[in-house]
């Protein structure tokens, strides 16, 4: 990433985090389908790669979205994640899992064209049944479109800090 | 400890709970299962290169597979053999060789020991290097899988795999090209027992229509009727299980390789392609199975989906975890959009965040830490389901199911896994060649099938 870019300035900045924090309030509150109409633009590329521990000599290339992911989705395979949750027969979210979300670190920087680079920094806390608790700490490069008077994002990129999964599953949106 | 015997009772078919979670069980596993069977330790796409190298588990053994200058694959311990550091961190590279980070001895691609800083001044000529290479596992390749093993007594990859082969030259040669891995694999610990998804591979075609319900409405197609176990479908028509001398087995529905994926245009326009080079190879039976979709474990812990072709090792963390690693198996010669569509239909459906695999997960979790409680843990689980509806059969190799929704492949790979804890060695084993189905009582069932249809 480049020091040059151009800050996206307060007001837009501001605008972003609120975007965010009503975001995470339709995710918590399990408005799936919300969140993807109205948050969700249908170019979406919504990824999260897999990085390997290399040894810092190693020049392989990152991985690119032809590679192995744990997200590598269009529109309509989200909206398939999306329905899953409303078939009523998914059993381990019955009863439901609590799910937080924590963004912080928010940067919105200008791309052109009402088009905006987030970076940003998410904690995710699960808790499910009687004790199980996980948490998930991720960075995420988002590219966001103002859309009428709110943002949409077109390109979720989401970068996990652990190599191995402590979860049985990361089937949660962030 | 709890007397092996009852641990697996071969004949009602069931077995006791201590197997997901007593430690005294699970340390004999390690001893008398994992360190003397072939364990699965990556496919020769992962390590194309002399000098590549993957690190990875035999059961709790940190292991490094090494791929040599003569193009063979060597594997071993990934300790040092002065103070026991790990050697390698990395999960993969390539390496003209592996130096300690502790006092900075240098092992070799092979694993030989090659320097010793300050070896004069410090051992005065008196280190013997030859003696202290990393210790060696053996290692074989069977149609590019890559297996290792610990125990120098064991039977051949070959011979481990056993008629089992029969079955997976179907797919792992196929019309020619055979397949691969793609990786890097997705990692992720899971709260449950290692067989508890072994079983759960190698033969459970009934949890499918309730488990996973919700995912197979949403994906629709050939598999929507099993959803929420509602459509009228008669099971005995639409595959077999099978289960082989060392416990290996798999479930198979026809014509459903594809079933699963949802975009699979390329897939299942190779699996047209090559299913009558597969046909004139192997013949009319091996066709049909090339085509349908297989649940699968080779014994011990590696589990993979074929026609989905999720590819999965469970390696064990202790009686009560697994740290859970899934690559993509595709078709070698297939072009590279057909493999990336593969890749990311596998993901989408039994990655880390797959929508099948997380309806998985939860169950897997909760049959083993039930256990936990001593009042539930005195009891039996039950793996009856088919039991006579099943026998030797003229053509398929090993014992065969009457349908893919059956728990033959469970029975017999709780056979082989009771023989393996009961065994001093495998001198033992090999004494049970020639009786080992003997459980499998209804001789012929098969042959009494074939003449009434006729």
């Amino acid at each position: 990433m480049s020091v040059k870019q151009t800050l996206a300035g307060l007001d837009v900045q501001s605008a972003i985090e609120m975007h965010y924090r009503a975001e995470v309030r339709l995710l918590q509150n399990g408005q799936y389908r919300e969140w993807l109409t109205e948050m969700v633009d249908e170019d979406i590329h919504y990824w999260m790669p897999i990085y390997e521990q290399r040894l810092i000599r190693d020049r392989r290339p990152d991985p690119t979205p032809d590679d192995a992911a744990i997200y590598n989705d269009d529109y309509g395979e989200l909206k398939q994640r999306v329905e899953r949750l409303y078939s009523g027969t998914v059993w381990m979210e019955d009863p439901p899992s609590k799910i937080r979300y924590f963004v912080s670190n928010v940067e919105a920087f200008h791309a052109g064209d009402g088009e905006f680079d987030v970076f940003s920094n998410l904690a995710i806390y699960r808790n499910r049944r009687q004790l199980e608790m996980t948490v998930h700490t991720l960075g995420r490069e988002d590219k966001l479109r103002q859309v009428g008077d709110g943002f949409k994002v077109f390109r979720r990129k989401l970068i996990l800090d652990a190599r191995v999964t402590q979860d049985k599953n990361l089937y949660f949106f962030c | 400890m709890p007397r092996i015997p009852t641990l697996v009772d071969n004949v009602e078919a069931n077995q006791s709970r201590e197997i997901f979670w007593d430690k005294d069980v699970y340390d004999l596993e390690l001893e008398r299962i994992f360190a003397r069977s072939w364990l699965f330790l990556g496919h020769e796409s992962l390590l194309p290169k002399p000098g590549d190298f993957i690190t990875t588990y035999m059961a709790e053994d940190k292991v490094i597979l090494s791929h040599q200058q003569d193009g063979s694959f060597r594997a071993f311990i990934n300790s040092c053999t002065h103070r026991g550091n790990q050697i390698c961190h990395a999960d993969s590279g390539n390496a003209k060789a592996f130096v300690c980070n502790y006092h900075g001895w240098v092992f070799g691609q092979d694993g030989s020991l090659v320097d010793v800083p300050l070896e004069t001044r410090c051992y005065h000529g008196q280190l013997d290097k030859e003696q202290l290479g990393a210790k060696h596992v053996r290692v074989e390749t069977y149609k590019g899988f890559i297996f290792g093993c610990g125990d120098a007594d064991a039977p051949g990859l070959e011979e481990y795999l056993g008629e089992f082969r029969w079955y997976l030259d179907t797919i792992w040669e196929g019309a020619g090209g055979g397949l691969e891995l793609l990786g890097p694999p997705m990692k992720s610990i899971l709260a449950c027992n290692w067989k508890v998804p072994t079983e759960n591979f190698v033969g459970d075609g009934y949890h499918v229509g309730w488990t996973h319900a919700g995912a197979l409405l949403g994906i629709g197609g050939e598999l929507a009727g099993l959803a929420g176990n509602r459509a009228d479908i008669p099971f005995e028509d639409l595959g077999y299980q099978f289960t082989t001398r060392h416990g290996h087995g798999f479930g198979v529905i026809n014509n459903a390789a594809a079933a699963i994926h949802v975009k699979r245009d390329g897939w299942a326009k190779y699996l047209a392609d090559t299913r009558a080079e597969v046909g004139r190879k192997f013949g009319p039976e091996r066709e049909e199975l090339y085509v349908g979709h297989w649940n699968c474990s080779i014994f011990p812990s590696c589990s993979f989906l074929y026609g989905t072709n999720t590819f999965k090792v469970w390696h064990p963390r202790g009686p009560h975890e697994i740290e859970v690693w899934t690559y993509t198996m595709v078709p070698r010669d297939a072009d590279a959009e057909t493999k990336n569509s593969i890749q990311r239909e596998a993901s989408r459906s039994f990655g880390t965040a797959g929508t099948l695999e997380s309806d998985d997960g939860e169950n897997m979790s909760s049959a083993t830490h039930v256990n936990r409680g001593t009042i539930t843990r005195d009891g039996r689980i039950d793996s009856s389901m088919g039991v006579g509806f099943e026998g030797p059969h003229p053509i398929f190799p090993g014992i065969v199911g009457s349908s893919f929704i059956g728990e033959t492949s469970h029975r017999g790979f709780y056979r082989f896994w009771k023989e393996m804890l009961d065994a001093p060695d495998w001198k033992t084993v090999k004494a049970n060649d020639d009786t080992w189905d003997s459980i499998f009582t209804n001789r012929d069932y098969w042959s009494d099938k074939i003449d009434a249809a006729e």
